[in-house]
C-alpha cells in the first residue's frame, strides 16, 4: 500500500506579531510540522507497517519549507521519504491552490492509495485543503476519521459523525483527514531522529507539475486588526473574593446580562 | 565559537519535552518524592522512544551518540525536575555492553526494555568510601565457581534492581590494580542479604546496606570482562559519568532558578513584587552567573570528551564545580521562596535536598581537590 | 473572463437543515437563492422554508455524503452563481471544497461581512486562525464561502424541491453507525455559557463550574485541552478554532488562558468574563470584567454571591 502523508510546515499564529495595520509579521514565528499533523504519520506509520506498505511525506509551500531541519522534522516521523513542493509562488497561496499543488504532486508520485492528512493546520486552522485536495483528484475525501485498517477491498474507515461513528467500507484510493485526537501519536523516536539525514528527499519543482490555473482573483483591498476587540476589561482583584464577586455581579446587572 | 545545536539535537530536545510533558509532570515527580518510588514508568517510555539505547552499538538497537548530546538530554530531563533522570543506567549498561558476555548483555538489555534499573553499582564500603583502595570485599575463585563475601553500604538503587554490581578483589593476587575484578551478582542469590537506609534525599532511589555472605555464583555467569580488568573496565566511562553528574546538577539547579525567579516576580509584599528588592535581585543575578558558568563547563568538557582531548582534572574540576554552585543556587531559590518553599506544593525544597546529595554523591567535593590539585601542581612542574 | 449569473446565489447543503446563516449570506449577494442539498427528504423540506428553490441529489441511502460532492460541484458550476455558501463544519467544507476544485476558487472562511461593490463580491474575513482580518474583493468566478451554518429555518412558504438523480462517486458505503453515548449539549442556543480551561485542576472539581453554570443558568464549555486531552467533557463542549462557536450574552472564561485559538470561538459573545490567577494571561486583555485571583476561592464566591450553591 502506498501512502501519502500530506503535513504542513508553519508557525503557530499565536508566536506571530501583528501590526497596527493588520499585517503580519512573521519574523519570531518558528516554522514546525503543524500541530494535528502526527496523527496522520502515526496512522500511516501503523497502516503502512500492517500492509507492509510505503510511507511518503509530502509538503508544499514557499521556499522557506525547504531546509534540512524541516525535512529531518518530518522524516523522524516515520516517513521512508520525502517530496517537496518548495516554492515562493506559494506563498500565501489560499486552500484552492495549495489542493491543487498537492493533488498535482500526488499524481507525480503515481500508484498512491490514501493520502492521509491531518484535522487541520496549525496557522489557518480550517480543516479545508485535504478535503478540496480529494477533488482536484478526482477521489473521495472523508474528514473527521478516527481510525483505519486495512480490508477486504480497500480500507474499513470510522468517522465521527453527528449521530455517532460511522463505519465505511472504503474502496481505495482515497483521502482520510484525522481527527486531532483519532491516536496519540508517538513521539519522534531517537533512532528516526539520528536516521533522517539518510533518507530520500524528492523536490518536484511546481513548474513542472500539472496544476491548473486559479480562476478567481482576489484583490486585496485592506488589512486589519480583529474587530470586535475593543473591550473594556474591568479588572477586579480577587485577593478578597467575596467583594470581587459582589463588584462583578452588580456591574454585569448594570450591563443588563444578568 | 558556534554554540548552535544541531538539526538532530533540536529534534532531540524536542522529542523529549514532548515526552516529558506526557510521562513526567510535575505531579508525577512529586507523587514517586512523597511514596519513595522509582520513575519506572517514565523510564519505559524513555526506552520506547529509543532514548535509552542512545549511545549502544548498533547491534544492540543503538546509535552512536556523542557527550554533548548525551548531557543535553540529562540537563534537560533533570531541569523538569526529576533528580537523576537520566545518563546513568544507559553508561552503566555500556559498561556490560562492552565487556560483559552475551548472555549479560542481553539480560541487561532486556531490564532497560521494561524501564528498570539493571543494576546498582556496589563500590563503596563501610571502610571504603573516597579511599576506593581500601575495599575488602573478596571473591575467591575455585571449580568454576566464584564465593563473595563482604559489606557494600550506601549503595544506591539496590532494591529496585536486578542485580549488583560488585567490585571484589581476589585475596591471592598481591598486586591491587591486578586484584579487582567486576562481578554482576544477582540480588536474589542465596546469601545475599541488605539494609534498607532511610535518607533525607533522592527519594526516588533507595539506599541500603548490602551483606554478601559466602555468596556463590558460576563464574562463566557473574565475571564481567576479563578477570584482573575490574578497575580499568570500570574506568572506562567514569568521566563520563561524572560528566553526566554535573549536567544533572545543571538541569536542577535551572528548575529551582526558574521557579524562584517567576515567584520573585509576581509575589508581593509591602507592595510590590519582592523581585524589586535588590536583596532579591542580587541573589538573582549571581545565581544566573552561576547557572551560565556551569553550562559552559559542561558543555566544554563534554566537547573534549568528543574531540578526544585528554582531560587530565578537567572533569574533577566540572563535578566540583556544579555540585557546589548547584546547590548555592538551590539555596538561594529556597531563601526566595521563604516559608512557602518549604510546604508541600514547592518543589523548590525537593531540588534543594536532591542537589545537597551531589556534592559526596559520583565523589566528594574534597576528592575532587584532591584530583584536580596533584594535576595542576604535576603540570606546573 | 466568465460572466456570473449575477442575480443567482447557491447554498449547499450537507445534511443538516440549518441554513439561516448560509441563506442571509447568499442573499446579502443576490436576489435568488438556490440550494442544493444532500441528505434526506425531509432536510430538503426544512430548507424549502428558508430559500427560492431546492434541487435535492436523493436518499443517499448507505452512501456518504461527500460522495455526492463532485455533483454538486457541477451542478453550481453550471449555474455560474454569484456566490456558493456552505456550512464552515467538515460536511460543509467537503462540499465546498469540490465547488472550489471544480471552479477553481479560493474558500474564504472566517467570513465578518460580505458585499457587492463594482459588480465584484467583497468580503472581509478572518485569516491566519484569526489575528488579523482581510477585505478582498473577488473576480472571475464565485465567491465561495465557509460560513456559521445559523439556525433551521422557520416553517412558511416553501419553495419547489426538484429532485435530481443522486449520480455518486462510488467508492464507500456506510456499513454501521454506533449512537453516540453522550449527548452534546446545544451550546449555540446557550444564552449564559460557562467555559473552564486547563487551570482547572482535576475532574472532580468540575462540580464548582458546575455550581457556577447553574447559578447564571448557564450551560458548561470548555478549552480543546479539556476535551481532547484529557477528554473531562464531551468534544461538543469545546469552544475554539476548529470547535463550536458560540455567541452568547454572556460568556464566563474560568481558567483559561486567553489563546487565540479558544477565544475566537467566543469574539462575537456580547459581554466576556474572565476569571484567572495570572494577571498577564492575555484574556484579560480580551474581556469585559476580569477578576485576577484563584478559581477555587472566586468561582464558589461567584456561585454565592449568584445565589446558587456548588454541586
Amino acid at each position: 500500500m502506498k501512502i501519502v502523508v500530506a503535513y504542513k510546515w508553519a508557525p503557530n499564529p499565536q508566536d506571530l506579531e501583528v501590526r497596527a495595520d493588520g499585517t503580519v509579521d512573521e519574523a519570531r514565528g518558528k516554522p514546525a510540522v503543524s500541530e494535528y499533523d502526527p496523527v496522520a504519520f502515526e496512522l500511516a506509520r501503523r497502516l503502512a507497517d500492517e500492509t507492509g506498505g510505503e510511507v511518503v511525506g509530502l509538503t508544499v509551500g514557499a521556499a522557506a519549507i525547504d531546509t534540512p531541519l524541516a525535512r529531518k522534522a518530518a522524516l523522524s516521523r516515520g516517513l521512508d521519504r520525502l517530496v517537496l513542493v518548495a516554492d515562493d509562488a506559494l506563498a500565501g497561496a489560499d486552500s484552492t491552490r495549495l489542493a491543487a499543488v498537492l493533488a498535482a504532486a500526488v499524481r507525480a508520485i503515481g500508484g498512491v492509495d490514501l493520502v492521509l492528512a491531518g484535522d487541520s493546520s496549525v496557522d489557518v486552522a480550517e480543516g479545508q485543503v485535504p478535503l478540496t485536495a480529494a477533488a482536484q483528484l478526482g477521489w473521495l475525501g472523508l474528514g473527521r476519521v478516527t481510525a483505519v485498517t486495512p480490508a477486504a477491498e480497500g480500507l474499513s474507515v470510522e468517522r465521527d459523525t453527528p449521530a455517532g461513528v460511522a463505519v465505511l467500507a472504503v474502496r481505495t484510493p482515497v483521502v482520510l483527514a484525522a481527527t486531532a485526537d483519532a491516536v496519540v501519536p508517538r513521539v519522534a523516536g531517537m533512532k528516526d531522529i539520528l536516521a533522517a539525514a539518510k533518507k530520500p528527499v524528492e523536490v518536484l519543482a511546481l513548474a513542472a507539475l500539472d496544476v491548473p490555473a486559479p480562476a478567481v482573483t482576489l484583490a486585496t483591498l485592506g488589512t486589519a486588526k480583529p474587530s470586535g476587540g475593543d473591550r473594556r476589561a474591568v479588572l477586579f482583584d480577587g485577593s478578597d473574593p467575596a467583594s470581587a464577586a459582589s463588584q462583578l455581579v452588580g456591574a454585569l446587572r448594570s450591563a443588563g446580562v444578568l | 565559537m558556534d554554540f548552535t545545536l544541531t538539526d538532530e539535537q533540536e529534534l532531540l530536545l524536542s522529542s523529549l519535552d514532548e515526552l516529558l510533558e506526557r510521562e513526567c509532570p510535575e505531579s508525577y515527580i512529586a507523587d514517586l518524592d512523597l511514596h519513595h518510588e522509582s520513575a519506572t514508568s517514565f523510564r519505559k517510555a524513555l526506552h520506547e522512544a529509543g532514548f535509552m539505547s542512545l549511545g549502544f552499538p548498533e547491534e544492540y538497537g543503538g546509535m552512536p551518540c556523542d557527550a554533548v548530546t548525551l548531557v543535553l538530554l540529562a540537563e534537560r530531563v533533570c531541569r523538569q525536575g526529576l533528580n537523576n533522570g537520566f545518563g546513568l543506567e544507559l553508561l552503566q549498561a555500556m559498561d556490560i555492553l562492552e565487556f560483559g558476555s552475551e548472555a549479560q548483555k542481553q539480560e541487561i538489555l532486556g531490564l532497560l526494555a521494561n524501564g528498570r534499573v539493571p543494576f546498582a553499582l556496589g563500590f563503596t564500603e563501610p571502610g571504603a568510601g573516597s579511599d576506593n583502595s581500601a575495599m575488602t570485599t573478596s571473591a575467591v575463585h575455585h571449580d568454576g565457581l566464584v564465593t563473595f563475601n563482604g559489606t557494600n553500604t550506601l549503595i544506591t538503587a539496590a532494591l529496585q534492581s536486578k542485580y549488583l554490581l560488585v567490585m571484589a578483589k581476589n585475596p591471592d593476587t598481591d598486586d591491587p590494580r591486578k586484584a579487582i575484578s567486576m562481578y554482576l551478582v544477582p540480588m536474589d542469590a542465596p546469601g545475599v542479604t541488605t539494609n534498607r537506609l532511610e535518607k533525607i534525599l533522592w527519594y526516588t532511589q533507595d539506599s541500603c546496606e548490602i551483606f554478601l555472605d559466602d555468596v556463590t555464583l558460576p563464574e562463566e555467569e557473574c565475571l564481567v570482562g576479563v578477570k584482573g580488568n575490574g578497575f580499568k573496565q570500570l574506568m572506562r566511562n567514569f568521566e563520563m559519568e561524572r560528566l553526566v553528574i554535573a549536567a544533572t546538577c545543571l538541569g536542577q539547579a535551572q528548575c529551582a532558578f526558574d521557579d524562584a525567579a517567576a515567584y520573585a516576580a509576581q509575589r508581593v509584599q509591602f507592595g510590590q513584587p519582592i523581585g524589586n528588592f535588590q536583596l532579591t535581585q542580587l541573589k538573582l543575578t549571581d545565581m544566573a552567573i552561576k547557572l551560565e558558568n556551569m553550562r559552559n563547563f559542561v558543555y566544554k568538557t563534554a566537547w573534549m570528551l568528543d574531540r578526544g582531548l585528554p582531560l587530565k582534572s578537567q572533569g574533577a574540576l566540572c563535578k566540583r564545580y556544579c555540585a557546589m554552585s548547584g546547590f548555592e543556587v538551590a539555596d538561594d531559590a529556597l531563601q526566595i521562596f521563604g516559608g512557602v518553599g518549604v510546604t508541600v506544593g514547592a518543589r523548590v525544597s525537593r531540588l534543594w535536598r536532591d542537589l545537597r546529595g551531589h556534592r559526596f554523591g559520583g565523589g566528594t567535593d574534597e576528592i575532587m581537590v584532591h584530583i584536580a590539585g596533584r594535576q595542576i601542581v604535576k603540570d606546573h612542574s | 473572463m466568465n460572466a456570473s449569473n449575477a442575480s443567482q446565489s447557491w447554498v449547499v447543503v450537507a445534511d443538516d437543515p440549518a441554513v439561516t446563516g448560509l441563506v442571509e449570506v447568499a442573499r446579502t449577494v443576490a436576489d435568488e437563492v438556490v440550494a442544493v442539498v444532500v441528505g434526506a427528504r425531509p432536510v430538503a423540506d426544512t430548507v424549502a422554508a428558508g430559500v427560492d428553490r431546492v434541487v435535492w441529489l436523493g436518499e443517499p441511502g448507505a452512501v456518504p455524503l461527500e460522495a455526492f460532492a463532485p455533483q454538486v460541484a457541477e451542478l453550481v458550476a453550471a449555474a455560474r452563481p454569484v456566490a456558493v455558501v456552505g456550512a464552515a463544519t467538515p460536511a460543509g467544507r467537503a462540499l465546498l471544497g469540490a465547488v472550489a476544485a471544480r471552479t477553481q476558487a479560493p474558500v474564504l472562511g472566517g467570513v465578518r461581512t460580505v458585499s457587492v461593490a463594482d459588480g465584484r463580491v467583497v468580503v472581509t474575513h478572518a485569516v491566519m486562525g484569526g489575528i488579523a482580518e482581510r477585505t478582498v474583493a473577488l473576480e472571475g468566478g464565485p465567491a465561495v464561502l465557509a460560513v456559521e451554518a445559523g439556525a433551521v429555518p422557520a416553517g412558511g412558504a416553501t419553495a419547489p424541491v426538484a429532485e435530481v438523480a443522486g449520480a455518486p462517486l462510488d467508492a464507500a458505503t456506510v456499513t454501521q453507525v454506533r449512537p453516540k453515548v453522550r449527548a452534546g449539549v446545544d451550546l449555540g442556543a446557550a444564552s449564559v455559557v460557562v467555559g473552564v480551561g486547563r487551570g482547572l485542576k482535576a475532574e472532580a472539581d468540575l462540580g464548582l463550574i458546575r455550581g457556577l453554570a447553574a447559578a447564571v443558568h448557564g450551560e458548561v464549555a470548555c478549552s480543546r485541552p479539556l476535551a481532547e486531552g484529557v477528554e473531562w467533557l464531551p468534544k461538543e463542549s469545546y469552544i475554539g478554532i476548529s470547535g463550536q462557536h458560540v455567541a452568547p450574552d454572556l460568556y464566563v472564561a474560568v481558567a483559561i488562558s486567553g489563546q487565540l485559538q479558544h477565544m475566537v470561538g467566543v469574539r462575537d459573545a456580547k459581554v466576556i468574563v474572565a476569571v484567572n490567577n495570572d494577571k498577564n494571561a492575555p484574556v484579560f486583555g480580551q474581556c469585559d470584567y476580569g477578576v485576577v485571583g484563584d478559581l477555587y476561592q472566586v468561582v464558589p464566591a461567584l456561585t454565592a454571591a449568584l445565589g446558587g450553591s456548588d454541586d
